[in-house]
Parts: structure tokens; sequence; C-alpha cells
């Protein structure tokens, strides 16, 4: 098991490693090349963000990340896994073990309470039930919501819900936080606020690898990545010592 | 645990949507309803001609030697029937042959019978009514027990006392708030002292009974008989079904014997038992139980049908809830075995209707007709099971798209 402590002690950890990941679409007799040979590295308890102006790939290399999509060529190690070529389920076992997603539109299930939004990764580990409902109580309470169990999506705020959402992407203890413009639907005072949260994570020993257009949020990161026609600009690192190298 | 999931959201649609529910639950509904109604009805009266009827109508070990068979096997051929047709009556002097066959029965009586318009009483009448000349012992052979006064005795048939033994309906009828021993009746032109009355046997065929008057055979033969020499039938009761196979074949012989039947000659007479009609009441059964599936299959293709395309419209309006399921870690069995749960949930609900229903329908039968109704445990598992294989069956196909939707699509689906 990975836990928070093994994270701070091998800090220097690659994490996600990959090399000339492609990703190519057909569209009519023409190929789009969404990814061109992407190679990069990310270390374990590193904050990246994620930019490019849209149809830079940005989306494209979210979903290869999370596993939504396997990669057309090109190789893709996650936590010492390589995940390109891997079947639909086995695809499915690392999403719910090694990466908690955070979406711009929540994706709560609209019809079922907060609590079971959070047991739902666990659920799909074959966590038994009393555990899950002890686990997925303690993730809302990371997140302040200890109080809003039973309320349903549409009962809470935006920033609530995100927060649900947070909740369940950690309640698996995941390798990485992928989230996808997670403040996009949100005002400014509770986007802040659940930058924090991520901040808060971050220092906790989560890695979090955010896709964002917004420069005030990629700001908080440590290391910018740029994306532009599917190939990486830029590694930008910023902030604190971890200048993480490529 | 998925499987939990599917059950208690097919649970919460189906409260949220009663109406929508039903409709699309009424093939499966009208399917199992009519499987337990028939199969209740059926039961019952298989239940009845077995336990009750076979036995007060032949009685158990009792064989009875007749002119020509009363019941259609409906295996017989035309030209058979035709020969029957040709047999000799029975008469006084097959009762002593078949005495002499089996002088060891434990019981053996003779008797006519016909219908007759009316009996009266006072100004009281009851119409339809079934008059049998019987011998010393008839009444123990079939097992009827008087509720007031007296059966006929042997001194009756000798004196030839024009006294008779009414069933229960027409005492009902005729003497509604009267002691009916010992009042005069007239059928016909002929007026008897009522002597006794014969407890009711109710139930379906129970006007066999309650609807029949009982005269001493010396009587009636003098008084209503046709042709006073003839006899419509001979019962003899033994004590054990050994008992009762060995004097079957001993009566057959002795009245081939009588009559100069050549071997390999057909009988002129019938001889049947219980278990003769117990097998025709089973070939009813099976013709009936033949006909169930296929027409329950109908209703439960349709029902499945209709299933099938509630779930496909709500798979494809839960499409976004199956991407989350899957980034969160839904392998494509867990989405499959979620829908399939759903499915299932709805189409049991259906069967458990039908099953309430078809209970009602064959409870509403039993109370309004004499037909009585019988639910067998077997009855219900095999609704249930019907349900479950339909709710599999029709949550297959959309179980299946459902399975298959590339979780990226679906997580940008509205």
């Amino acid at each position: 098991m990975n836990g928070k402590q093994g994270m701070q002690m091998n800090g220097n950890e690659i994490i996600i490693e990959t090399r000339g990941l492609k990703k190519l679409y057909q569209m009519g007799s023409e190929t789009i090349h969404a990814l061109a040979g992407v190679d990069m590295q990310i270390r374990r308890n590193e904050y990246i963000a994620i930019m490019g102006p849209s149809g830079s790939g940005k989306s494209t290399l979210m979903n290869l990340i999370g596993c939504l999509d396997t990669p057309t060529e090109g190789e893709y190690i996650l936590n010492g896994t390589p995940v390109q070529g891997l079947d639909d389920d086995e695809l499915a076992r690392i999403r719910n073990r090694e990466i908690g997603f955070v979406f711009q539109t929540f994706n709560l299930l609209p019809r079922a309470s907060a609590l079971h939004n959070v047991e739902l990764p666990l659920i799909y580990a074959g966590v038994p039930a009393k555990e899950r409902q002890e686990k997925a109580k303690q993730a809302l309470a990371t997140v302040d919501l200890a109080d809003r169990t039973h309320h349903k999506p549409n009962e809470l705020s935006g920033g609530q819900r995100q927060r649900v959402a947070i909740a369940r992407a950690l309640v698996n203890e995941p390798s990485i936080l992928l989230a996808d413009e997670p403040t996009g639907n949100l005002d400014s005072k509770t986007s802040e606020e659940i930058m924090n949260v991520f901040e808060e994570l971050h220092a906790s020993g989560q890695t979090i690898i955010m896709v964002t257009h917004e420069h005030d949020i990629s700001e908080k990161a440590q290391r910018v990545i740029t994306l532009r026609d599917g190939l990486i600009e830029s590694h930008d690192a910023r902030a604190d010592g971890l200048l993480a190298g490529v | 645990m998925f499987v939990l999931e599917g059950i208690w959201i097919a649970l919460q649609q189906v409260w949220a949507h009663k109406l929508k529910s039903a409709f699309t639950l009424i093939g499966v509904i009208i399917g199992i309803t009519f499987l337990i109604a028939v199969i209740t009805v059926v039961e019952g009266m298989n239940r009845y001609v077995q336990e009750d009827f076979a036995g007060s109508l032949f009685g158990v070990n009792t064989f009875t030697v007749v002119r020509r068979s009363r019941i259609s096997t409906g295996a017989e051929t035309e030209e058979r029937r035709r020969r029957q047709a040709r047999n000799p009556d029975l008469t006084l002097h097959d009762v002593e042959v078949v005495q002499r066959a089996v002088p060891d029965a434990w019981r053996l009586a003779y008797s006519s019978d016909r219908g007759f318009d009316e009996v009266t009483y006072a100004d009281r009448n009851r119409r339809n009514i079934r008059l049998i000349g019987a011998s010393e012992g008839y009444e123990a052979l079939q097992g009827w027990e008087v509720l007031t006064g007296r059966g006929l005795t042997p001194l009756d048939e000798r004196r030839g006392l024009k006294v008779a033994v009414i069933g229960a309906e027409i005492a009902e009828k005729l003497f509604p708030d009267v002691e009916p021993v010992g009042k005069e009746i007239r059928i016909g032109s002929h007026r008897f002292e009522v002597v006794g009355v014969w407890d009711k046997q109710g139930g379906l065929f129970g006007n066999i009974r309650d609807a029949s008057i009982l005269l001493p055979f010396s009587v009636y033969r003098q008084t209503y008989a046709r042709n006073p020499s003839e006899v419509d039938q001979i019962s003899v009761k033994m004590r054990s079904l050994e008992e009762m196979e060995a004097a079957q074949v001993a009566v057959e012989g002795a009245l081939r014997t009588d009559r100069g039947l050549r071997p390999g000659e057909e009988n002129d007479f019938w001889i049947e038992t219980s278990s003769e009609l117990l097998d025709t009441w089973d070939k009813i059964v099976r013709v009936l139980f033949a006909a169930i599936p296929g027409l329950v299959s109908i209703s439960l293709v349709v029902g499945g049908i209709v299933i099938m395309n509630i779930m496909l419209l709500s798979v494809a309006g839960r499409v976004r809830e199956i991407g989350i399921r899957k980034a969160v870690g839904a392998r494509r069995r867990d989405i499959m075995i979620q829908f399939l749960a759903e499915s299932s949930t709805l189409s049991i609900i259906g069967a458990m209707v039908g099953i309430l229903l078809g209970i009602g329908i064959a409870k509403a039968v039993e109370a309004f007709t004499p037909m009585p109704a019988s639910v067998p445990p077997w009855g219900i598992a095999a609704g249930l099971t019907l349900g479950l294989l339909v709710g599999v069956g029709s949550g297959l196909y959309p179980a299946y798209r459902a399975a298959r939707q590339d979780p990226i699509v679906a997580l940008r689906s509205e």
C-alpha cells in the first residue's frame, strides 16, 4: 500500500512517465494528430498544471493519463505499470485504484447521497459495506462535509458538490488526483476555496495533475506543462524548491 | 453490490412512476396472472377430483359394471362407440351372476336411476332431480350418510314401501323451515314419505348426491323404470386394491361365460373404476397444462419486449451515470450486472403482482362458482422464475449496450 508517508519518503519517485505518446484520429481521409509524441515525467507529490489552447491536445492527454483511453503509439507507465495495451477491465481497475478524477461538471450521481457518491469507487473496489461507509465518511470529513453526508447533489452548493467529488476522488487513496478544469463552473470565491483544498492535499503528499486554461489557477501549481498542436511546448517550473527535472 | 444497486434503482423507479411502471409491466403481469389463475383452478379441480370426487362417486377399491362406458376418454373410436351402443341392458340376472362370481364381496349393490322433472311438497317444488332406485347396501357402498332420519332398510325393499331419502339441496328447497322427515312428497303421480336426508356433499359435483332422491329398488322398478328387469349399474366394493382387481377379473369372466362370448370377442358390458376416471382427468389436465406455456409465453415475450424498450430508454437517459461509474472503476460486467438486476427487479415485481392477481382471480372463481381453487407452491415458484427469466432476457441487450459505453463519450454526454 502506497501510504502518504511512503510518498513523502520517496519524494523523487517517478509516478508517471510517457515516451513518444501519440494519439491519432481518423477524420474522413485526414489523420488528426491529437497528440504527436509527448514525453514527460511526473514525480510523486508534484503539483502539475497542464495548459494549452483548445485543440492543443490537453483533453486527449488527460484522457490518456486518466486511463480512460489508450494511446495509438508510445508508452505510458503509471506507478510502474505499463498501461498501453491493457484491456477495458484492466483499465477500469487502474482507474479505480490509481486515479481520482475531479471534473469541471462535478459528475456526481444526481439521485445518490453525498455519502453514496463517495462510496462508489469503494464499491467497485469490492470493499465491504461497513468499511466503505467508514472510509467515505472520513473522506467527506477531510473536505469539511461531515455534516452533509445524506444530502443529494441538488441540495448542495457548487463548491460543496465539487468537494464531494474531491472526496470521491480521494477515497481509494489514488496515486494521482486528476482534475479537469475543477473550478470552471464555480464563482471566483468558491474557486479559491476549492484551490485551497487542492493545496492542502498537495501539502499532505498528494500528487495532483490539473488541466486548466486559467493562468491564475495554474499559478498555484509547481510546474506548468503547456501543450500546443499535440506537443509539449514548455515545462515551466515555478514556485518552490522542487524544480523537478525533465 | 451492484446487484443491490440495480434492485434499489428499479424499486425507486417503480415507486416514482407508478403508472408508467404498470404499463411497462402489463405484459408480464397478464402472463403471470393467467398462469397462476389457470394453475390454481386446475390444481384445485385436480385435488378435488382425486380426493373427493373419484372417491365419493366410485369409492375406493370399488368397481362398477355398466352397459356402456359413461366416461369419454376421447380415445375410443367411433366404431367402438357404436358397438358399445349395441350392448344388451344389464338385468337382475346379471346381478346374480356378479354375486356368484364374488361371494366374498365386502359390499355389493345395484341401482337404476333416471332424471326427473320435479318433486313437490305442498306448494313448493324443486326441478331437475335424479331418482335412484337402490338395492340394499347401496348407501353404505357409496359412503352416503343420513343427516336426519334414517336410510333405506331391507324391510323397505321387501315390502315395497313408498319411502324416500332425499338430498340436502332438495330438503333445503322443499322444507326451508320444517323438518322433512315424516312429510309426504310427490314425484310425478306418486307420493312418498321422506324418511331421511343425506348430509350435504357440496362442491363442484355435489349435485350428484344433493339433488338425488333414493327409493327402494323394488319401488323404483315398479313405478318409474322403463324396463322392470333393467339394472343400470352393479357396484362391488372390496377391502383392498388387490382383492378388487381379482374380483374385477372374476366378474368379467363370469359375465363373459354367462353371455357366451368367445375368446377374442370384446366384452358387451363395461367395467368402470375410479382409476379409469382419474386417468381421464389426468389426460384433461395434461392437455390444459400443455396449452398454458404457449399462451403464457406470448404475453411474456410481449412483456419482455416492453421491458427491453424501457431499459433501452433508461440506459440512454443514464449515459452520463454510466460514464461516471466507469471513470471511478466500474468494469463492463459491473455495469451489466447493475442493469440486469434492474430489469429483473422490474420483471419480478410484475410477476409478483401477477401472482397476487392470479390468486385473487382463482379465489374469486372459488367464491362465485362451485370450482375449487388451490395455490400450489410450485406455481408461485414457476411464476417468479419466469419473471426472473423475462427480466434477465429482456435486460441483456440494454445491459450490453450500457456496458459497452465509451467512458469519454459518456462523460461528455448531457
